[in-house]
């Protein structure tokens, strides 16, 4: 069984992926559109405050899921889930720096074994170094079971 | 129903609900502007889909989080959503309807913050998404 607390003392607050990312205007407007957006703000590229979907936010991937070092649990990694924290508004055709580290390893058990979730902290920032949102992706992994 | 400021919410109030397009052309252009391509057919085509062991194409979970962001935003013109958490309990499939709540649980009038349970449940009426959100909404 792995330690979890030991995988938090080496792997939690260490920032292990720098990804530069640039949200393209009509992928920005077709994410707001085909989840049925009305605002302005985010379905109008001419509007003062164009800016992305929290939605648009949480696509944003590092460039690793895990740091290199990071043992394998065994299971297939399942997406569990997603949260973005809305600090500034993102403009579409900027510059953006995505900075990665594990932010939480925790463990829940049921009937059939143990699930470990990871939860991978992106802080979102614009050219100028400004943290614009910060983007939580839930990994889930069923633990292989002891032979 | 809308809400101007935070004054117009009240405790346990359902946000109105709109029916999300999950048809599969919504699904494929939503999962191509994210970057995600088809996923081999898993957000394009259900026979595909299938061959992976999927129950059809799915709804990507973000794109249900659009969904219930964009249901905030139409209940509340001039309010911000600052935190939205979503948790993925179950593939939601494409081109079969789903239905879409929220519900007020907390409110802080002095600092204009609304706190909101998200769902996002099938035809079937099983949770497949849930979550919270905070949201910032005019005081005066």
């Amino acid at each position: 069984m792995v330690d979890i607390e030991d995988l938090k003392s080496r792997f939690l607050n260490l920032e292990f992926d720098r990804s530069d990312f640039e949200i393209g205007v009509e992928n920005a407007l077709t994410v707001a559109l085909r989840t049925g957006e009305t605002r302005p703000e985010f379905t109008d590229p001419e509007h003062a405050d164009f800016q992305a979907t929290p939605a648009m936010l949480a696509s944003l991937a590092s460039g690793r899921h895990l740091p290199i070092d990071f043992p394998n649990l065994g299971g297939i990694p399942m997406d569990g889930g997603k949260a973005v924290d809305c600090l500034r508004p993102v403009r579409p055709g900027t510059r953006l720096n995505g900075r990665t580290h594990l932010h939480d390893i925790y463990a829940k058990s049921g009937r059939s074994g143990r699930m470990i979730f990871i939860v991978s902290r992106m802080e979102i920032y614009a050219g100028s170094g400004e943290h614009l949102a910060t983007s939580d992706s839930r990994m889930v992994i069923r633990e292989k079971p002891e032979t | 129903m809308t809400v101007a400021n935070i004054g117009d919410v009240e405790f346990g109030a359902e946000l109105a609900a709109f029916e999300p397009d999950t048809s599969l052309s919504a699904v494929t252009a939503f999962a191509a502007a994210v970057g995600w391509g088809d996923g081999g057919g898993r957000f394009s085509d259900h026979d595909r889909a299938r061959t992976q062991g999927l129950p059809g194409a799915l709804v990507p979970g973000i794109m249900a989080m659009g969904f219930l962001t964009t249901m905030i935003h139409r209940w509340a013109p001039a309010g911000r959503v600052e935190r939205v958490d979503t948790v993925f309990r179950a593939p939601l499939l494409a081109d079969q309807p789903c239905h879409i709540s929220a519900v007020v649980t907390d409110i802080d009038e002095d600092q204009g913050l609304v706190e909101l349970d998200l769902s996002v449940k099938n035809e079937a009426r099983e949770t497949r998404i849930f979550g919270t959100a905070r949201v910032k909404l005019p005081t005066g």
